[in-house]
C-alpha cells in the first residue's frame, strides 16, 4: 500500500496538488458559510437596537451577544 | 455646421477638451517625462550591452507607453464627473456614444500622440535597428488608439467608484495582452527581417472593431456606473 | 414543454424562493459531489494504471484538468447570468453572477498550481510560458477583475452591474487572448509538450476524469448556493422575509 502511496517518485508533486485542490476547495466552503452567519448576527443585532429604541425602559443590549 | 446638430455638438466638445488639455500642458509632458524615466532605467538594470538592449527595445518601448497610458486614463473621466458636465453629456439630446468618442478623440490627440512622437528617440536610445523604426511608429499608431479606446470603457466602469488607480491596471492587463502582443510581435519580426504585416493587420482589424463598438460599450458603461 | 417550466423559473427568481430552494438543494449537491470526488480520485490515484511516459505523475490529470474545464464552464454561466441580469434586470441573475467569480477564480488558481506542480517533474520547471498556461494566467486576472470593480462600489447593485459588463467585455476577450497567445507562442517558439497527456485516453483513466467532471460541477452548484445565500440575508435585509426568517417564524431554517 505503501508503494501505492509513493506514486513513483512523484508522490511529492500527486499530493501537492490534491492537498491544494483539498485546500482551496475546502476554504472555498467554509468561507460562504461564515459569511452568512455573520450577516444574520449583524442583522439580529441591528433588529434588537430598533427594539430598544422603540421601547426605551428596557437596558441596552450589547451589539455581539443579540 | 448648423448649431445644436450632432457635429457641431462634437466639435465644440472636442474644441474644449484639446483647450482644456492646452491650458494645463504641463500634465501633458507628465506621461511623456514617466515614460522617458522608465525607459531610461532599463539599460542601467540590464547593463549597457547594445545586443541585448536592441533584442528588448521593442517590447520595453510598448510596456512604457502603455503604462504611460495607463497612468493618463485614470483623469479621463474624472473631471467632467467632479464638475457634472459629465450628467450634461448624457442629458444632451446627441447620442452619449459619438460625445464619448470625442472625448477619447482628445485623450488620444493629448496623451498618445506625444508618446508616438517621443517613442523613436527612447527606441534609439535603446538600440533598436533604424529598419525596424517604421513598423514601431506604424504598431504605435494602430496600438495606443486600441488601448485609449479599450481603457475608457473601463474607466467608464470605474466612474461611480471612489479612486480606482490599481483596479483600472488589473483589469486593463487581460485586455492589453492582445495589443502588446501583436505590436512588440511586429516590431520583432521587423527586427528579424521576417514579413511583419501579419500582426499590423491583426491591429488594424482590431482597431476597426474597438473604433466602432468601444464607443457603445463606454456610453452604456458610463449609464451604468453614472446610475444612481 | 410543459409551462410549469417557465412558471418555476420565473418564482425562483423571486429571492425568497431561490433562498428556500438553495438551501435544499446545497447539502444533496454537495454531498454527492463528495460521494463523486471520492470515487474519481480513488479511481484516478490507484486504479488507473500509470502513463507508459509520464509514470504517476500523469495522475494529477484527474485534478488539473477537471478543474481547467471549471474556470471556463464557471466563466461561461457567470456570463449568461451577466446578460440576463443586465438585460432584465433580475436581481438573482445579478447574484448568480457575482458569487460565480470567487468559485472560478478558486478553480482557476487550482489549474494553475497544478499545472506548477505537473509541469515541474515533466518539464524540469515550475512556470513555463505555454499557451494554455499563460491564457489561464489571463482568465484569472479577469476574474480578479470582476470581482474587485464589484466590491469598489458603495451600492452593491450598481456593483453587481458594472462588474456583469465587466464579465462581458471579459467574454469578447477570452477567446482574442487565446488566438493571440497561441500566435506568440508559434512566434516565440516556446515548449511545445502536450499538457494534455495521451492523446488516446484509456477507458480506466476517462471514467474518473468524467466523474471528476460531474463532482466539480455539483460542488460548484454547491458552492454558489452558499453564496447566493450569504448574499441574500446581507442585501435582502431590510426585506419581510429576512426578518420572518430570523424570527424563526419559516422554522426550517435555523442560522
Amino acid at each position: 500500500m505503501s508503494h501505492a502511496f509513493a506514486m513513483g517518485d512523484y508522490g511529492f508533486y500527486v499530493w501537492s496538488a490534491v492537498a491544494v485542490f483539498f485546500i482551496v476547495l475546502l476554504i472555498d466552503t467554509l468561507a460562504p458559510l461564515a459569511r452568512r452567519r455573520r450577516n444574520l448576527r449583524e442583522l439580529r443585532a441591528r433588529l434588537a437596537r430598533q427594539e430598544n429604541r422603540r421601547r426605551p425602559g428596557t437596558p441596552p443590549s450589547n451589539e455581539s451577544d443579540a | 455646421m448648423r448649431p445644436g446638430s450632432t457635429s457641431a455638438a462634437c466639435a465644440a466638445l472636442l474644441r474644449r477638451d484639446l483647450t482644456l488639455a492646452w491650458r494645463r500642458r504641463g500634465d501633458i509632458a507628465l506621461p511623456v517625462l514617466y515614460a522617458v524615466i522608465v525607459a531610461t532605467l532599463f539599460p542601467f538594470a540590464l547593463g549597457p550591452d547594445p545586443a541585448l538592449l536592441s533584442r528588448i527595445a521593442g517590447g520595453v518601448v510598448f510596456v512604457t507607453v502603455l503604462l504611460a497610458i495607463l497612468l493618463s486614463l485614470d483623469q479621463l473621466f474624472r473631471a467632467d464627473i467632479e464638475d457634472g458636465s459629465m450628467e450634461q453629456l448624457m442629458l444632451a439630446p446627441q447620442p452619449l456614444a459619438l460625445l464619448v468618442a470625442m472625448k477619447i478623440l482628445a485623450h488620444w490627440i493629448t496623451a498618445a500622440l506625444p508618446l508616438i512622437v517621443v517613442a523613436p528617440l527612447l527606441a534609439g536610445m535603446l538600440r533598436l535597428p533604424p529598419e525596424a523604426m517604421p513598423v514601431l511608429v506604424a504598431a504605435l499608431l494602430l496600438a495606443t488608439p486600441l488601448l485609449s479606446l479599450m481603457g475608457a470603457v473601463l474607466v467608464a466602469l470605474t466612474a461611480g467608484t471612489r479612486r480606482s488607480g490599481m483596479l483600472l491596471a488589473l483589469m486593463l492587463l487581460p485586455l492589453c495582452v492582445p495589443v502588446v502582443i501583436f505590436a512588440a510581435g511586429a516590431v520583432a519580426a521587423a527586427q528579424e527581417g521576417l514579413p511583419w504585416i501579419a500582426p499590423i493587420a491583426w491591429l488594424g482589424a482590431g482597431l476597426a472593431l474597438a473604433l466602432v463598438l468601444a464607443p457603445l460599450a463606454c456610453a452604456a458603461a458610463l449609464r451604468i456606473a453614472m446610475d444612481t | 414543454m410543459a409551462n410549469w417550466v417557465p412558471l418555476w423559473l420565473h418564482r425562483l427568481g423571486s429571492p425568497p424562493v431561490f433562498y428556500r430552494f438553495a438551501g435544499a438543494v446545497r447539502p444533496w449537491a454537495l454531498g454527492l459531489a463528495l460521494v463523486l470526488g471520492a470515487v474519481a480520485l480513488y479511481g484516478g490515484l490507484f486504479v488507473a494504471p500509470a502513463d507508459y511516459q509520464q509514470g504517476d505523475a500523469y495522475r494529477i490529470i484527474f485534478i488539473h484538468v477537471p478543474s481547467a474545464w471549471m474556470s471556463l464552464f464557471i466563466y461561461g454561466a457567470m456570463a449568461v447570468a451577466a446578460f440576463i441580469g443586465l438585460v432584465w434586470r433580475i436581481k438573482i441573475a445579478e447574484t448568480v453572477a457575482m458569487e460565480s467569480a470567487p468559485v472560478g477564480a478558486a478553480f482557476t488558481f487550482i489549474t494553475l498550481v497544478t499545472g506548477s506542480l505537473w509541469g515541474k517533474p515533466m518539464w524540469g520547471t515550475w512556470w513555463t510560458w505555454d499557451a494554455r498556461l499563460t491564457s489561464e494566467l489571463v482568465l484569472l486576472f479577469i476574474y480578479l477583475g470582476v470581482i474587485g470593480l464589484y466590491h469598489s462600489f458603495e451600492d452593491r447593485r450598481q456593483g453587481a452591474r458594472a462588474a456583469s459588463f465587466l464579465v462581458l467585455v471579459g467574454a469578447v476577450n477570452v477567446p482574442i487572448v487565446h488566438f493571440s497567445v497561441n500566435w506568440w507562442n508559434t512566434l516565440h517558439q516556446g515548449s511545445t509538450v502536450r499538457l494534455l497527456g495521451p492523446s488516446h485516453i484509456e477507458a480506466s483513466m476517462l471514467w474518473p476524469l468524467l466523474t471528476m467532471m460531474a463532482a466539480t460541477k455539483l460542488y460548484y452548484i454547491a458552492s454558489l448556493f452558499a453564496r447566493a445565500r450569504a448574499d441574500l440575508v446581507a442585501s435582502e435585509s431590510g426585506k419581510g422575509w429576512v426578518r420572518d426568517l430570523l424570527a424563526g417564524r419559516t422554522g426550517n431554517d435555523p442560522a
